[in-house]
């Protein structure tokens, strides 16, 4: 069932045949088929390894296709290269965004193009009108002389937009565009969006916000295992269904499912007990972290909310011992405790799952047990001669527990997926018997099936007696906590109750920002 | 023995708690300190085109002039193989073997016994390896620009300490501690740099500080959040390449009968590129110091074919540059893959044509 409404040719924006590609070893996508109307709003969503970033790439003339064929407004194409598929019309908006920093607004919107006058010499004044038009069209008015790097998230990625309209964008393709962007900024970019599609413009959405997928898209395809899985109207299918074609069987029941469709989250704690594990006053790191007060309970799950941006990471390494506390106190079992570097937190029994596993999580070309035992050297070795029977043993112990798919303990992490990484440092504190996980982010590019994994593996942390701090920007991961605490602009601004909280989540959304 | 120990260990995956026969767990040992087959196969390939090329190549006394001279590079090799392993560098190696050599003439000039005389001068080394450390460590020079910063501190330093033109050594025992002597019907330098090497091998492959390393080197980072003492094993590790450029100098100044601040200069260069023709990573984590002696052999097995067939000098530069460009794309630049790539993506077979790329297939 596809979603072109019939008409000639010209009524599809974006058409493509049976595009196939390999690499080494894995086959990324396998025949995939995709009509998208002129004029409407195509959501684009799959798990990590779907294929969703294969086909972004080559749509974006990043990378060629082995097999298949693209045709933009009806018109075949073949793209050497990304200058290829925007001559045809072709942009695509990441979600890291191309703009220069140090360079002002209408710059970067000329980037490679500026304006001359005879000569050679650059049209400031002729930039700066037509880049303020630009602006205009996407429903921004700042100053184009003013820098990138002073702009807001979304005010940048307003940027971006008018940079690829002025370039005559036929077809826009957004990359989880929303994930750094408070709501009403959401709100403002899909009125920006419906009207661009209004226009005429053909724009692909990649996202894995259900909600905004129903709020937003006309269709939605469905990739699972580099193949088309679902290909509807959003009107003909529901929330559900689209999660079972993602993941190739149904969750229904499971907490993956109730988090993806932005339900009512299950509860993760099993309450919090009378003792004070922990308690911080007025804590605080710089700028980011200001006069951060609240008693954590052992047993509980405490969720640190808030955008992206808003002090939840901050508070969470700095908890952890890993970010220097600039003033307040912190007392762990009573005793007042000062953490001068992560070792001293480690010590006690906390363990942090950092936001970024590739850059702050595990040893690329280190194996599973070596990762695993990282943080317990101490307790593997005698007189600093590592135990390699008892290591192995305790990998492997660990690698069955948590279900961590690898072929063998003597894999290098780097070849892992995200989930299995992200249990692989799990497990180095389970392996030392951590009693409090301070989690940031813990499900961010993970998919489906291994999120659902790393929920049941927290559950079952506090439910035998462990505490653990989960920082999130996802609205549906804090739900799932005994406790709330929201923060923006580094501070404590809100605190709920798990049965405190909407379904839906509102409170907490409204508290953002 | 190849055959034996992939079983071996696939048993011990799938029974892990079954105790392994001695003779397996000595066949896994030696299998893990060995380093990639292929640079063993280079190694043997490089040893037959010498003796081809050169009937002087396979003479007793040849080989024993290439170990001598390959000794001194490989305990320095081992030294820098820790310090790139940790993403660093360090290039005063050469600058502390010539201040090595100084001081061990120095203090045996003055009636020092030969075996206060190195431990003095290995104090020295390490002080300035420590030194280095410092550099990186605490005042967050990049290795780079730190160690060729003492590169030319230390090298003024020894031809201040020198102030003659050069210093004899005649102390017999030192002389035969690290040049004459033999143990074990082994030569002493060689018999220091095997056991440099073997501790070394050890070191990397089965203690926490080895570990350590390889964290530290791989991701800095997640080394830190996993409460592993970055810091201190940072400076431990440039003092061990001080303190092993120290051990090289003794050897070295034995051997020459002298000390003088102008022995040891390129060495640094030398390591470095031994180390990455071993396989090391320049961006750490990567390697193991078996390989970087492998390496030391390779290049000076080299050089010693280029002696033996009379090539003068400046040609010999240029050569031993091509050789470390082609050895390091290979090994550390992943060349070999880039090149089984290159050769898939142009060359496809075409079940229309048939065959490979001669035919202009696959553009």
């Amino acid at each position: 069932m596809g979603s072109d409404g019939g008409g000639g040719a010209e009524q599809v924006g974006l058409y493509v045949e049976g595009v196939a590609k390999s690499y080494p070893g894995v086959r990324a996508l396998k025949g995939v088929n995709l009509s998208v109307k002129r004029g409407s709003i195509h959501a684009l969503v799959g798990q990590n390894g779907a294929g969703k970033s294969t086909l972004v790439k080559i749509l974006s003339g990043a990378e060629a296709p082995d097999e298949g064929s693209i045709s933009v407004g009806g018109v075949p194409t073949r793209f050497r290269g990304p200058t290829d598929a925007q001559r045809a019309g072709v942009h695509t908006i990441y979600q890291e965004l191309s703009l220069v920093p140090t360079l002002s607004v209408a710059e970067n919107i000329f980037l490679g193009q500026l304006p001359t006058r005879a000569g050679g010499r650059v049209d400031w004044e002729a930039m700066r009108d037509l880049a303020t038009d630009a602006l205009a069209r996407v429903g921004f008015g700042f100053d184009v002389r003013r820098l990138v790097s002073s702009l807001s998230g979304a005010e940048q990625q307003g940027v971006e937009l008018a940079k690829a309209l002025h370039k005559n964008a036929r077809v826009l393709l957004l990359d989880e565009p929303t994930s750094t962007l408070p709501r009403p900024d959401v709100a403002r970019l899909f009125v920006v969006l419906r009207k661009l599609a209004d226009e005429g413009v053909t724009l692909l959405f990649i996202s894995h916000r259900m909600d905004e997928v129903y709020a937003l898209c006309d269709a939605v395809t469905v990739l699972r295992d580099g193949a088309v899985a679902a290909d509807m109207m959003t009107t003909d299918i529901t929330p559900s269904d689209i999660v079972t074609a993602m993941v190739g069987k149904s969750l229904e029941g499971t907490i993956a499912d109730a988090a993806l469709r932005g339900e009512r989250s299950p509860h993760l704690g099993a309450g919090p007990s009378d003792e004070v594990l922990m308690s911080v006053r007025g804590l605080s790191a710089g700028s980011a972290v200001c006069d951060v007060t609240f008693d954590l309970h052992r047993g509980e799950v405490l969720g640190l909310a808030g955008l992206v941006g808003s002090g939840q990471s901050e508070l969470a390494s700095l908890l952890a011992g890993a970010r220097r506390k600039t003033g307040g106190v912190m007392t762990f079992h009573s005793e007042i405790v000062s953490f001068a570097n992560p070792r001293d937190a480690i010590r006690r029994g906390i363990g942090l799952l950092p936001q970024d596993r590739k850059a702050q999580g595990f040893v690329p070309e280190m194996n599973v047990a070596g990762n695993v035992t990282l943080a317990s050297l101490s307790l593997f070795s005698r007189f600093g001669v590592i135990k390699g029977a008892q290591e192995r043993s305790s990998a492997s112990e660990m690698v069955a527990r948590l279900g961590m798919k690898v072929s063998s303990i003597n894999q290098p992490m780097k070849t892992l997926s995200g989930g299995t990484q992200q249990k692989g440092i799990l497990a180095r504190w389970l392996v030392r018997s951590s009693q409090l996980l301070i989690c940031d982010e813990p499900t961010r590019g993970v998919d489906v099936g291994a999120k659902e994994d790393m929920y049941e593996l927290i559950r079952d942390f506090a439910r035998s007696g462990g505490t653990v701090i989960i920082a999130s920007s996802e609205t549906s991961e804090a739900m799932m906590c005994d406790r709330v605490l929201v923060m923006a602009r580094g501070a404590i601004v809100a605190e709920f109750d798990h049965d405190g909280i909407d379904p839906q989540g509102k409170v907490l959304l409204e508290s953002f920002a | 023995m190849t055959h034996k120990v992939p079983e071996a260990s696939a048993a011990k995956v799938a029974r892990p708690h079954e105790a392994a026969t001695a003779k397996e767990r000595s066949g896994a040992l030696v299998k893990r300190l060995l380093p990639g087959s292929y640079l063993l196969i280079v190694l043997l390939l490089i040893i037959i085109a010498g003796s081809y090329m050169s009937p002087d190549f396979m003479t007793p006394r040849n080989a024993q002039n290439v170990i001598a001279a390959a000794s001194i590079v490989a305990v320095m090799a081992i030294g820098q193989f820790f310090v790139v392993l940790t993403g660093g560098i360090d290039l005063s190696v050469g600058s502390v073997l010539a201040m090595s050599t100084v001081i061990a003439a120095l203090t045996l000039q003055s009636g020092m016994s030969a075996g206060l005389s190195a431990g003095v001068t290995l104090a020295c080394c390490a002080a300035a390896g420590l030194f280095n450390g410092v550099l990186v460590v605490l005042l967050k020079l990049a290795p780079f620009i730190a160690t060729l910063a003492t590169m030319s501190a230390i090298k003024g330093l020894s031809y201040i300490i020198q102030s003659t033109s050069l210093i004899q050594i005649s102390n017999d025992s030192f002389i035969d501690a690290f040049s004459r002597g033999t143990s074990f019907a082994v030569r002493n330098p060689v018999l220091i740099f095997i056991a440099v090497t073997v501790v070394g091998a050890l070191i990397a492959k089965f203690s926490t500080f080895g570990r350590s390393l390889y964290a530290i080197g791989g991701n800095p980072e997640a080394a830190r959040l996993s409460g592993l003492p970055v810091n201190r094993n940072l400076l431990i590790t440039y003092m061990i390449s001080g303190l092993l450029a120290g051990l090289a100098g003794l050897i070295a100044a034995a051997q020459l009968r002298q000390g003088s601040s102008l022995i040891g200069v390129g060495y640094e260069l030398d390591a470095i590129a031994a180390v990455v023709v071993g396989g090391a990573s320049l961006f750490g984590g990567k390697g193991n110091p078996i390989s970087a002696v492998v390496g030391v052999f390779i290049l000076a097995i080299i050089v010693n074919v280029m002696n033996l067939l009379g090539i003068s000098s400046e040609p010999q530069l240029v050569i031993k540059g091509l050789v470390i460009i082609i050895a390091v794309f290979l090994s550390s630049a992943g060349g070999v893959q880039r090149i089984s790539e290159f050769g898939k993506r142009h060359f496809r077979s075409n079940p229309a044509v048939g065959g490979l790329g001669s035919l202009g297939v696959g553009r």
